[in-house]
């Protein structure tokens, strides 16, 4: 995580997400997977093929892809479908945009009810007898039984979890690195799913992405650096008020 | 001839040659890599280290961050929208310097009209439009926190001090003072050792100050884990960081 500051002077958090090897597997129809719409299978971060049996290999052989560490898949519509097998980069994304930022947290192991839930637990002194950390009562007289999904101790972390709404300050086109604001779900170097935002409020701000992808081999030459209008740029002389 | 003769026939010694001392290299050999650009240790990729380096040498070039140390005196101008000229200018002197990379920052302490006064300023924020360094003395310690619960004539400096001249090629002059404390309770305990401080004149009796020696570690000194070699990676860093500043 690292800092940034707008043209105001004022300061932002912002994490680094490198898009490592990406590439697109398999273009699954609306009919074949069952959902409203049809699905890409998109995988990332070469691994070694040796540690898994020859029948998982099938995906990767057909798209021409050495094997990778994570697949996940994108609800994509009809017209943004592209051919399994091209690289996708950090330059999919441009400044300004939101997206949301999916990944499994940090695990913690089994926790108490206090740390997994939050609750206030008991004091620590005027007579309490072997009860500092415990939940207390756990349901009612009248219920005569224990509610589903009655918060108890258990393992905690270690689950998908995903952060809406993350502005998106600079992409770094030769390094594939996208700087999003505010914090997001993992340890560092974890592999993390990078979407577009489906937050209402988000809608506008996404109007105009490259659109299916970004193609490396394409026209367009972007700039090593492409940064956000409101972002201070290290170039430009300190922030004056007038 | 000479007229008083040693006796023994003296060999002509001829006389010592002159040494050359070249002053430029003598300049050279004095390096200062800023404390911020040094990574930590951890697992993180050095790529983002890089990316960090990148921005911070390029901040460099536009504003000039002068080289300083823990004690000495400094004036810092920022940009302040609630301010009558729109900026505000602070001396006072540094008591600690922290931080990693971009978010690194330097506690300024001073005592304006009998009240301590500490700004903390990170050295990379775009709202810094001038450091000056006004004094240039390295102190005993890294970290001057003491100086809170020092008399507060330690810690006063002129709000209108002219900066001290200084040739380049001299080495930082250390300021061996001692600081008298003012009566306990302190904020810290400084007497005892895990805070390693030089700079206090303890008027402590000699039975507090043993029994502050209860609380050292020195099996410390010798934890081959704690050690963090830093000299290789400081070499590299230096000849990025100076290839960078020439371009």
């Amino acid at each position: 995580m690292m800092p940034i500051w707008t043209k105001s002077g004022k300061r932002h958090a912002v994490t680094l997400l490198k898009v490592q090897d990406c590439h697109v597997l398999r273009y699954v129809s609306k009919e074949e997977s069952g959902g409203k719409t049809a699905k890409l299978l998109v995988g990332g971060k070469n691994v070694s093929p040796f540690s898994k049996p020859e029948a998982a290999h099938q995906i990767f052989k057909e798209a021409g892809v050495p094997r990778k560490q994570k697949v996940t898949t994108f609800n994509v519509t009809d017209d943004a479908i592209i051919k399994p097998g091209t690289p996708l980069y950090a330059a999919h994304f441009r400044p300004g945009q939101f997206v949301d930022v999916t990944a499994k947290t940090i695990g913690k192991g089994f926790q108490g009810v206090m740390k997994r839930w939050g609750f206030k637990g008991q004091p620590a002194s005027h007579g309490q007898t072997k009860t500092h950390r415990r939940p207390g009562a756990i349901s009612t007289n009248k219920a005569s039984k224990v509610y589903r999904g009655k918060k108890m101790p258990g393992k905690m972390g270690n689950i998908y979890r995903t952060s809406f709404g993350l502005k998106v300050w600079r992409i770094n086109t030769i390094h594939d690195i996208i700087y999003v604001n505010g914090s997001v779900p993992g340890h560092t170097n974890c592999l993390v799913k990078v979407r577009d935002s489906q937050l209402p409020t988000c809608k506008e701000c996404n109007k105009n992405p490259p659109f299916p992808t970004f193609f490396a081999d394409g026209d367009e030459k972007l700039p090593e650096d492409l940064f956000d209008e409101e972002m201070f740029q290290f170039t430009d002389p300190s922030v004056t008020y007038t | 001839c000479r007229a008083s003769g040693d006796g023994k026939s003296e060999k002509f010694q001829p006389p010592p040659k002159p040494v050359i001392i070249d002053k430029q290299k003598q300049r050279a050999e004095r390096r200062f890599l800023s404390p911020e650009f040094i990574p930590p240790r951890g697992r993180t990729d050095p790529l983002k280290y890089y990316m960090e380096r990148k921005d911070m040498i390029q901040r460099r070039k536009v504003f000039n961050i002068p080289e300083f140390y823990v004690g000495h005196v400094l004036a810092v101008t920022t940009a302040d929208p609630y301010a009558n000229n729109k900026s505000n200018r602070f001396v006072g002197i540094c008591i600690q310097r922290g931080g990693k990379g971009l978010g690194a920052t330097f506690v300024l302490r001073n005592v304006i009209e009998d009240q301590g006064v500490e700004i903390c300023y990170e050295l990379y924020s775009p709202r810094i439009q001038a450091i000056e360094v006004l004094k240039l003395e390295k102190r005993l310690d890294d970290n001057l926190m003491y100086l809170r619960d020092a008399l507060p004539e330690y810690s006063t400096f002129d709000v209108n001090m002219k900066p001290v001249s200084r040739l380049d090629h001299e080495e930082v002059p250390v300021n061996e003072l001692q600081v008298r404390m003012k009566p306990k309770p302190w904020s810290k305990r400084w007497e005892r050792p895990k805070y390693n401080i030089k700079g206090i004149k303890f008027e402590l009796p000699e039975s507090k100050m043993k029994e502050a020696q209860k609380w050292s570690q020195p099996w410390l000194e010798f934890d081959m884990l704690r050690e963090y070699d830093t000299s290789k990676i400081e070499e590299k860093i230096w000849k990025e960081v100076n290839e960078g500043l020439k371009k």
